[in-house]
């Protein structure tokens, strides 16, 4: 039985159609042993994929093709990266994208093939003027109704300069070490160049001023 | 392994210049008065920061909404809501108004940096859980102090919980804690559990729970995260410091009505005040569900007040046309 509902495909299959623009590649790297959430990723993952033409799935074993993951800055699996036109958009999903993440995966595809967001102008150009490596790794449970928000967030600010700029979901109960070394204790956290930290969803105004003062900090 | 997946992120609105009705909040309050207003042909847009199913959609499974004699989880309840507002057309954006005048003709918006206009506004903002404010717990909120089970509880397996409330929510919430906690201490300021009965009886079950009545939380100790609660007993007045991981607060609800605050008329506890139409104190503005003033917070309710508002708009605007 496949994971996705047939209610769900029917409704994705017509979001889709209706806005995707431009195709989008979606990268999975994955290994065989030891990851318990690689496999159900594949497989929701290539269900996903199936309901539009536009969707492509990539999957990619970590250790076989460790140059690859090195590209990508890849250190953990499953890890999702999303394309457009073979250019990495500074996406990242480690981890299961299950429960709310799901509606997180769904937006970022939209965006993306979509080759824009609604950040609005003013702060595009902030964005845009980054010339330093800017990390924000965003910490989710997939039970967290209020997660999406802060990935959202990060991932709309990434792919506005994704030569600088990654931002990261990560699936916090499939890596515990990352919990225990950025102290995380409730969700959504998001920590930005191991400098800056908050807790919660903020407009993207607020993060992206949080991105720029983890950038003044460490000069 | 058991995965869900959620489909409703809310996919990125062309903001049209004006609309007929506007509704803020995506909770059941203000889906239904979308499902509504859409069905009425009326151009509707809801304004929503978060997911669909706004509190309830944090609830893991609801057992008293009619039509599901199984229950329904709370997500998949936000999303088969929103699902059918959309169906009908209506638009739904993801964020917070930046600036609002709900007391002007036509009402005016500012979202993502684009002015609108509408002829009518439906408040549906809801409730946001409560706050203490007895020390430690904002300098510990993410640190083992949480506001929401469904959020964090994956933090805490086998580990000591405390939860403050011995209301129906605390209680609710408790019971989904046990499937990650080794145990789980209720404390409730009065002397008696308020929640529903059944509610109490299934955490019993689960082996793992203990009630501490009639005592006043003081404090949240730690000191870079949760190592305990400090705790009076009220009628003795002894204190004592219970140790655990992870501070849970169900201790009550407060209105998010922070953008309308000046313009609405609010109850003495900030809640907006509103007639039997949902009408409140501004011509053209309505309010519905938890927000209001009286509200029985249960989901049954809000999905009713948010129809009658709906109602009353369309009924407003097909007179002022």
């Amino acid at each position: 039985m496949g994971m996705l509902k047939d209610e769900d495909k029917k409704y994705l299959t017509e979001q889709f159609e209706e806005k995707m623009v431009d195709p989008v590649p979606i990268l999975l790297f994955s290994q065989k042993l030891e990851c318990e959430y690689c496999q159900p990723t594949e497989q929701i993952l290539t269900e996903l994929a199936e309901l539009s033409d536009k969707l492509t799935l990539d999957i990619r074993n970590l250790q076989i093709e460790s140059a690859d993951a090195k590209e990508f800055e890849i250190d953990k699996v499953p890890a999702i990266i999303l394309l457009r036109d073979d250019k990495d958009q500074g996406i990242r999903f480690f981890g299961i994208p299950s429960g709310y993440e799901f509606s997180s995966l769904l937006a970022a595809i939209l965006d993306v093939s979509a080759g824009t967001n609604d950040i609005p102008d003013d702060l595009r150009a902030k964005i845009a003027a980054i010339d330093k490596p800017v990390d924000i790794k965003v910490f989710v449970t997939p039970t967290c109704p209020y997660c999406p928000g802060a990935v959202r967030a990060a991932h709309k600010i990434a792919m506005l300069n994704p030569d600088h700029i990654r931002g990261q979901m990560i699936e916090t109960t499939e890596f515990p070490h990352l919990a225990n070394k950025y102290a995380v204790y409730g969700v959504p956290k998001t920590v930005i160049n191991e400098n800056v930290q908050f807790e919660g969803t903020m407009p993207d105004q607020a993060v992206v001023e949080h991105v720029l003062a983890a950038l003044s900090s460490r000069d | 392994m058991d995965f869900s997946f959620s489909v409703s992120g809310t996919p990125e609105v062309d903001l049209k210049d004006s609309y007929d009705v506007v509704i803020i909040g995506a909770g059941p309050a203000g889906l239904t008065a979308a499902i509504y207003a859409s069905r009425a042909q009326l151009s509707t847009l809801v304004v929503n920061k978060g997911v669909a199913g706004g509190l309830a959609a944090s609830t893991e499974w609801i057992e008293n909404y009619p039509g599901f004699p199984e229950g329904v989880s709370g997500a998949e309840l936000g999303r088969a809501m929103q699902a059918q507002a959309q169906r009908f057309g209506a638009e739904i954006f993801n964020g917070e108004p930046e600036t609002l005048d709900i007391a002007s003709h036509p009402k005016r918006i500012k979202l993502s940096g684009k002015d609108i206009t509408t002829r009518a506004v439906i408040i549906a903002t809801g409730t946001t859980p409560k706050k203490l404010n007895v020390p430690g717990e904002a300098e510990l909120t993410g640190r083992g102090v949480s506001y929401c089970a469904t959020c964090d509880g994956p933090f805490f397996k086998d580990k000591q919980i405390v939860v403050v409330g011995a209301g129906s929510s605390g209680v609710q919430e408790s019971i989904f804690l046990a499937k990650f906690a080794a145990k789980i201490t209720i404390v409730e300021f009065l002397p008696t559990i308020q929640a529903e009965k059944i509610l109490v009886e299934r955490f019993e079950k689960t082996g793992k729970g203990a009630f501490i009545l009639n005592h006043e939380l003081l404090g949240i100790e730690g000191a870079d995260k949760v190592a305990g609660v400090r705790i009076r007993e009220r009628s003795s007045g002894s204190e004592r410091l219970l140790s655990c991981d992870g501070v849970f607060l169900y201790v009550g609800l407060a209105p998010q009505t922070a953008p309308f605050a000046d313009a609405v008329g609010l109850d003495k506890w900030g809640y907006i005040e509103v007639d039997s139409s949902q009408r409140t104190s501004i011509e053209g503005v309505w309010a519905a569900g938890d927000v209001t003033a009286g509200a029985t917070r249960q989901i049954a309710a809000a999905v009713g007040a948010g129809a009658t508002a709906a109602i009353e708009a369309e009924h407003y605007l097909s007179s002022k046309s």
